[in-house]
This record gives C-alpha cells, sequence and structure tokens, in this order.
C-alpha cells in the first residue's frame, strides 16, 4: 500500500479526534497527517491515497479551509488517486444534511479524475437527506458525536480496515 | 412539485472573475462593511441612526443581489438589513448615511421612515415596512403588472428566513407560482428571528423547503457568505425567472457576525463557541483570502482599496452631518395624493330625472366606464369572475366577459394577498388605477389589515415618491340577517388611519359618483358599498352617465331647521323616513345631511347646519360606542359649541356583535323608530 496523506484541520476538534483514531489504526510510516489549513496543491498531489477530514457545517457546506481550497482542485488532475472522506454530522439536529460535506467534496473530486473509495453502509443511521448517500451507501464514513459517539471506534476500525484493501 | 434538482451554472469563480470586476466587487463590500461597522457611533454620539441592524455576515448575498438588480428593467424589495444589497444596487455611500441618520435628503423618503430602511424609488429601490416579509406581496403584486405589460426584468424580493414563518410570505409565494411571476424571493438565512433560533420557527431547518410542494417554483440553495456562490446563484435564478415566467426561491445560508441590531444583545442567548466560530466565517475575510490565495488582488491593492473606502466614508459623513434636517412644517406634506378634481360636478350634486337606477347597477355601469375610458384599469377579489358570476354580490358581473381575464381576475381567498398584490401593482407604474374587492364581506377585510395599514403609510413615507392607485371595495353593513360575520360596518378603524380616503355613499347616484372619482383619483380610497341597499328600490336614483361626486362633499338629502341630523350609508334611509314621518306628524322640519365621505369629512357642511339648527343628532349603523360619530361629534363640540341647543346625541348600534336571528339583529342595529324617537328628544330639548 502505497502513503496516505491524512488531510484534516488541525484546529479542529472532533475531526482531529477521528484522525488521531484513524492514524492509529494504521503503521505510523503508512500515513501523514497534514494540516487542511495550511495544505497546497502540492501537498494534497504528493499522494496517491488520500483520507480528507470533512465535517458539515452549517445547512450542509464545506468548511471554509476545505471551501477555499476547491478552486485549485478544480485545476489538478486526480487521475490515479484513491480518496477517502470521513466527516461528522448530526442526524437529530441536522437531518436535512447529514453529512453532506462527505458527498460534496467527493463529487469534486471525482470531477478531476479521482475514485473515491471507502464507501460505508447506511444501515444504523437515522435522517432525511444526505449528499453523502449513493443508492443506500455513504460515499466515505459518517460519523455522530452528537448521537451515536459510541460506535465511532468500531466505525473507524472497520473502515481503515476495508481503507487497507481499497486503496493503492 | 418545486424545481429542486437543476444544476446551477457557474458563471462565477475566483480564478474566472475578471479582475476589474473583483476590485469593484470588494470595494463594495469593503465600503459597505465601514458604513455597517460606522452606524452604531452615530446612535453613541446621539446623532440618530437608532435602529441599525447590521448586515456583517450576509455580504455573499447582498453583493450578489446588488450586482444582478438592474434598475432599468428590475425591481428591488430589500429588508431592513440590507445596507449592502442597496449599496451594491447603486445607492451612494452618502445616501446611506443620509438614510441612517434620517436627513431630509434621505432618497427613501426625506427621513420619514425608521433609519436602516435603505430606498430609492427613483431607482424601483422600494420603500418598504418595518413588517418583516410583508413587502413579499408587494413584489408578487409588481410581478403581475411585469406580466400584464411584458416587462422584461425580474422583482427581487429580500427578506430573513425568520419572516417566512409569516403566513403573507406563503400568500405571496403561492400566489407568484399559481400566477406563474417572475419573482425572485431572496431568503437570508443567519440561524435567527432576534433571538429566536430557526428551531422555534419551523421544522425545516431550510425553510425553502417548506415551499417545495409548490409548481411552477424553482429553489436554489446557495452560500449567502461565499461571494461566487451567491452571484451564480442570483445569476441563474434572475435568468431562470425571466426565462420562465415563474418565480424562484433563492436561500441563502448566512451567519450573523453581531446581534440583531442595537437594542439586542446576543451574548445573552449566542455561547462563546459560536460566537467564535461565526467570525471564522466572516464572508469579506473569506473574500480577502481568496483574492491574494489566487493571487487575484495583491495586499496592496487591497490596502489601496481599503484607503480609498476610508476617505470615501469621510466624506459621505461630512456630508450627512451638514445635510438639512426635515422641516416639523412638512409634517402634513404627502398624507395623501391629490384627488382628481370635477370639473362638472363641483359639488357632486345633479338635476337628472327620469330612469332610475339601482345601487348596484350603479356601480357596475361605472365600473365598467372606467374600465373602457382607462385601458390601465384592474379589478380582482374572491369570488370577482366565473362565468355568469361577477362577484359575491354580482356587482361585476359582465366585466371579464367585456374586459378579459387579464384585467379581470378571480384572487385566492387571502385577503391579505388581494390587498398587498394590489400595493405592488401600483409600484410598477403611477397611471395603473386598481380595484380590489378586499373581501366577501368587509367582515373578512381584517386579515387584510397589516397591509391596509401598510398602503396608508407609502405616500407620506416615501415622502410623496410612491401613491398607492387602488380603490377597495368592501360590502358592508347589515340588515341581511347575517349575524356577527356579514354585518359588520369596519368603517371606525380605517378612518382612524391617515392615508386613505373612506367613501359609504346611500343611493346609486352617489354610488356612481364616488366610484368614479375614486377610480381616476391617485391615493388609496375605500368604498363602502351597503349591501342591503344594492337591490333596494329606495336607494335607486336617475344616474348621470358622467357623473362625479368629489371626495369631503356632504349632500343634503332634505333641508330643515329644527335639528341636523347626519348620517351615511344605510341609516341615510332611515333618517330621511323618520323626518319625514315627523314633518308630516308633528310639523318638525328636520334637515338630514348624507356625509358621503367620512375621510375627508365635510366639516364645513356639518358646521353649517349645526349652525342654522342648533341641535345635531348623527346616526350610523356601526356601534354608537368608538363609531365614526364620536368624530363628528367631537368636532361640533369643538367648533360650534356656542351655536349648540342641546346636546350632540349619537345613534347607532349597541355595543355587541350582530346576532344571526332577526330578533336579536333588530335590537342591535338601529332602525327608523329608534332614530324617530331620538330626534322627538332632542328637538323636545
Amino acid at each position: 500500500m502505497k502513503k496516505i496523506g491524512l488531510f484534516y484541520s488541525f484546529k479542529t476538534n472532533k475531526t482531529a479526534l477521528i484522525a488521531k483514531k484513524i492514524a492509529e489504526n494504521f503503521d505510523k510510516k503508512e500515513i501523514d497527517s497534514i494540516d487542511a489549513e495550511e495544505v497546497t496543491e502540492d501537498m494534497f498531489t504528493a499522494y496517491d491515497n488520500l483520507i480528507l477530514g470533512c465535517p458539515t457545517w452549517f445547512d450542509g457546506e464545506l468548511p471554509n479551509y476545505w471551501d477555499e481550497f476547491v478552486p485549485a482542485i478544480e485545476d489538478l488532475d486526480l487521475k490515479g488517486k484513491k480518496i477517502a472522506i470521513y466527516g461528522n454530522g448530526d442526524q437529530k439536529g441536522y437531518p436535512e444534511n447529514f453529512c453532506d460535506a462527505v458527498g460534496l467534496m467527493a463529487g469534486i473530486l471525482e470531477k478531476q479524475g479521482a475514485e473515491i473509495v471507502g464507501f460505508t453502509s447506511a444501515d444504523g443511521y437515522t435522517f432525511e437527506s444526505s449528499s453523502a448517500l449513493r443508492n443506500d451507501k455513504f460515499c466515505g464514513l459518517a460519523l455522530d458525536f452528537e448521537n451515536q459517539a459510541k460506535q465511532n471506534n468500531k466505525r473507524v476500525e472497520d473502515w481503515c480496515t476495508q481503507l487497507k484493501k481499497e486503496f493503492n | 412539485m418545486a424545481y429542486t434538482d437543476i444544476p446551477v451554472e457557474i458563471k462565477f469563480g475566483i480564478k474566472k472573475t475578471d479582475k476589474e470586476i473583483l476590485k469593484k466587487w470588494y470595494h463594495l463590500m469593503a465600503l459597505g462593511r465601514a458604513l455597517d461597522n460606522r452606524a452604531p457611533n452615530y446612535l453613541k454620539q446621539a446623532i440618530g441612526w437608532s435602529y441599525h441592524a447590521p448586515y456583517a455576515g450576509h455580504d455573499g448575498i447582498q453583493l450578489a443581489i446588488g450586482q444582478v438588480f438592474d434598475k432599468k428593467t428590475d425591481h428591488l424589495y430589500p429588508y431592513y438589513r440590507d445596507l449592502l444589497t442597496t449599496l451594491s444596487a447603486g445607492l451612494t455611500a452618502e445616501e446611506i448615511i443620509y438614510n441612517g441618520i434620517s436627513k431630509d435628503t434621505d432618497v427613501a423618503g426625506g427621513g420619514r421612515h425608521m433609519s436602516n430602511h435603505f430606498a430609492k424609488p427613483e431607482f424601483n429601490i422600494h420603500n418598504v415596512s418595518s413588517c418583516t416579509g410583508n413587502h413579499t406581496l408587494h413584489a408578487t403584486g409588481t410581478g403581475r403588472a411585469f406580466n400584464r405589460y411584458k416587462q422584461n426584468g425580474v422583482v427581487i424580493s429580500s427578506q430573513g428566513e425568520s419572516s417566512t414563518s409569516e403566513g403573507y410570505v406563503f400568500e405571496a409565494i403561492n400566489g407568484a407560482s399559481n400566477e406563474k411571476l417572475p419573482v425572485v424571493f431572496v431568503f437570508q438565512d443567519n440561524g435567527y428571528g432576534i433571538s429566536v433560533p430557526k428551531k422555534d420557527q419551523t421544522a425545516n431547518r431550510k425553510a425553502a423547503n417548506n415551499y417545495s410542494g409548490l409548481k411552477n417554483l424553482r429553489i436554489i440553495h446557495c452560500n449567502g457568505k461565499d461571494v461566487f456562490d451567491s452571484m451564480n446563484a442570483m445569476s441563474e435564478a434572475k435568468a431562470w425567472a425571466i426565462e420562465n415566467q415563474m418565480p424562484v426561491i433563492v436561500h441563502a445560508n448566512c451567519v450573523r457576525l453581531h446581534s440583531h441590531s442595537n437594542s439586542d444583545k446576543h451574548e445573552l442567548y449566542r455561547d462563546d463557541n459560536e460566537l467564535q466560530y461565526t467570525r471564522e466565517y466572516d464572508p469579506l475575510a473569506k473574500f480577502q483570502r481568496l483574492l491574494t490565495r489566487y493571487n487575484r488582488l495583491s495586499e496592496e491593492e487591497i490596502a489601496e482599496i481599503d484607503e480609498e473606502v476610508k476617505a470615501e466614508v469621510k466624506a459621505a459623513h461630512k456630508k450627512g452631518l451638514a445635510a438639512p434636517d426635515p422641516s416639523p412644517d412638512s409634517i402634513f406634506d404627502f398624507v395623501i395624493a391629490e384627488p382628481y378634481v370635477s370639473e362638472k360636478y363641483p359639488d357632486g350634486t345633479h338635476q337628472l330625472e327620469g330612469e332610475k337606477k339601482k345601487l348596484i347597477e350603479g356601480i357596475n355601469d361605472t365600473l365598467k366606464a372606467e374600465f373602457r375610458h382607462n385601458p390601465d384599469t384592474y379589478i380582482w377579489g374572491q369570488d370577482i369572475a366565473n362565468k355568469e358570476k361577477g362577484g359575491i354580490f354580482n356587482v361585476s358581473k359582465g366585466m371579464q366577459q367585456e374586459f378579459g381575464v387579464g384585467r379581470v381576475f378571480n384572487a385566492p381567498i387571502a385577503e391579505d394577498f388581494i390587498m398587498g398584490t394590489a400595493n405592488g401593482m401600483s409600484r410598477f407604474s403611477d397611471k395603473i388605477r386598481l380595484v380590489v374587492e378586499g373581501a366577501e364581506f368587509a367582515d373578512y377585510f381584517w386579515p387584510a389589515m397589516e397591509q391596509f395599514v401598510e398602503t396608508t403609510h407609502d405616500y407620506w413615507r416615501s415622502k410623496g415618491q410612491f401613491s398607492p392607485n387602488i380603490t377597495v371595495r368592501l360590502a358592508s353593513g347589515g340588515y341581511i340577517g347575517g349575524g356577527l360575520y356579514h354585518s359588520q360596518n369596519i368603517e371606525a378603524a380605517l378612518t382612524s388611519l391617515p392615508g386613505c380616503r373612506i367613501v359609504y355613499p346611500s343611493f346609486a347616484d352617489d354610488a356612481a359618483g364616488l366610484l368614479r372619482t375614486s377610480m381616476r383619483s391617485r391615493g388609496l380610497t375605500v368604498f363602502m358599498e351597503p349591501k342591503a341597499l344594492y337591490q333596494a328600490p329606495i336607494a335607486a336614483t336617475p344616474v348621470p352617465d358622467d357623473f362625479e361626486v368629489p371626495f369631503g362633499k356632504a349632500r343634503t338629502r332634505r333641508e330643515g331647521k329644527d335639528l341636523s341630523v347626519f348620517t351615511y350609508g344605510n341609516t341615510t334611509h332611515m333618517c330621511l323616513e323618520a323626518a319625514n314621518k315627523l314633518a308630516k306628524e308633528k310639523n318638525f322640519d328636520i334637515e338630514v345631511i348624507d356625509l358621503r365621505s367620512l375621510l375627508p369629512l365635510d366639516e364645513e357642511a356639518i358646521l353649517s347646519s349645526v349652525k342654522k339648527t342648533g341641535k345635531a343628532l348623527i346616526v350610523h349603523e356601526d356601534k354608537v360606542f368608538a363609531g365614526f360619530g364620536g368624530e363628528v361629534a367631537s368636532t361640533i363640540n369643538e367648533k360650534a359649541f356656542e351655536y349648540l341647543d342641546g346636546p350632540v346625541r349619537r345613534i347607532g348600534s349597541t355595543f355587541t356583535p350582530v346576532g344571526f336571528n332577526r330578533i336579536l339583529e333588530k335590537a342591535i342595529l338601529p332602525n327608523a323608530e329608534k332614530i324617530e324617537k331620538a330626534m322627538i328628544d332632542l328637538i323636545a330639548y
């Protein structure tokens, strides 16, 4: 497996906590943690396997650090890249846009040729709508600290096991 | 179902948008923010701007609304937080300050309206009410005018998401959807209605989606904090609305960086974490970061614009402080627009004899004649036209057949919509004359009161820049066994509002003449129709084809010297009956004056009659307590007291609702018998 670039905002709490859990599931040599607040095109394209921490903000938006990087992404050729996305949402408080940012980011990356990996089952979640939903699966890992925090560890572990099989 | 899945064309982006445009946008955003930040200082220094609702956090969508707006083709209804919207749409920095500190030079209306209500009617940027979201109905009304006059443009209405909880917002959007009108409704969603969070407003966090069941409507969601997403959404919305002649909702997610206004303290209900992340999502800061990150503007170029803005604000501030204040002598200017002046019938009387017309015929004939006379006339209301039916009482019978569905049409059962869209349609052109059946019965006009009140304010509030030229027809009063909701007289409430005229004829000829004058005048006139008299032979008269009755001209229907009786509507006939009876039986000589017009009131006729007879009886169908007669009585007491030989008496309904059972109705409403007794008592006094 090629090296993984784990991109998330170091200023965050929940997203950073999950990033650390993800990193623990890989060998230290297999994964680099990069602050998404400082991301550049070169840093982003340096990896063939990427994991992005992408929480949903407001009523279904990307956080600023990703949103402001999107114009750069739109000029990148991401063919051959395998990218997995995780995000935090709130099924009860924001059921109309649960983990939308995961789906938004996936769509942007796919347009540039990236392959999104790490799809997970939507079973066990209750929400109204999600941009991350593709048929009956999320196009990434959907986490919910507010309502299903106890399931986070298991979900992260299972996802990392899956990624090890799906990554380049 | 609404169109919700059509992709938005991406026309604008940090990399693809022309540099000069980016500079212009940054300049506007920096200027707006400088004014927004400066506004509270005026209050602290006791200069003015006592109401300021900061827009910071709405920067993207407000810039976009103003940028897509074209004053040559479009109309804009901003709300009280739309400082940047109006600046971006064409107001200058000094015009913002003139409004903020309420100067006579304020282009919205010379300091008459509250601060932060930015407008420029000359640019079709409308002066709107403080009732939040109430202008959505005006936008729909203007959209209807766009449709009728084939205007190639769009109407844009802007509001906060909380105001979408108002029922009239649904009426507006439902109407625009039903009539397929090119209106863009923008919801600027900052998550709060003052301190009330979205969850306490509606179950749907995305309030726009509450409208997803409506047909002929597109819903676009955008990030109102982001300039490009907002520009793309608004450009798409405008183009789509024009191309498809259908409304669009643009729901823009914003943040509110500050308190609701300077009377609010958001620290009382927002925690530190929320305030912190809200600041991090400041749209202006984001735009700056994008400009420099993608090398579109350098730090130096941004600093240069910031310096320009400082100088511009300083100059505008100086102009603002030097501008004249409004004069206290001007308060009576622009209360209501000047009425049509009758040259042929200056006192509203005629000598025609011959065939009599019923009151309903007088109204119907006049409506038709005026529609033939003026192609810019329209009428709508509930039940107004369907095949052979024309109005709940058939007053508008035959009009749709003659003038077509474009000018004579039904309205939904939504009285506020009827009134509010009249206001909005009237804003399109001063030449338009509108007639609305305000409700099936006057009793049902109450839901329209907020729009009625709003409409009475417009001419004064805009300092004469906009006159709503509307005649509101209301079938009024009782004596039909109609009970509590088919018998009401509501004129006492309406006459308390400056900015409208109220007329209440009793006879066919006066009805025809007053209606013609109403329909030819600028301004708002309420035309009360005593429905019990529509078919009554007693109210039938000869009616000259071109008859006109000026406002504020009472008509003496019976001359006398023993007692003056002032009345209108149904009771005019009872007064005449009683006076004639007493003339025969007791040789009393009683003068009966039909006021015809309550607002303006013919004080001269009232005082002149009282001076002649020395005694005054006021009779109306409405309740005596707090009825309009109290105003007439006070006028007599104040201005003719020394001529009185007895107390001013009033006869009207008891202070109860009108009962349905005929026995109750008779006990409650005035009649000739009760009037006759009062006449005898007063003459004997």
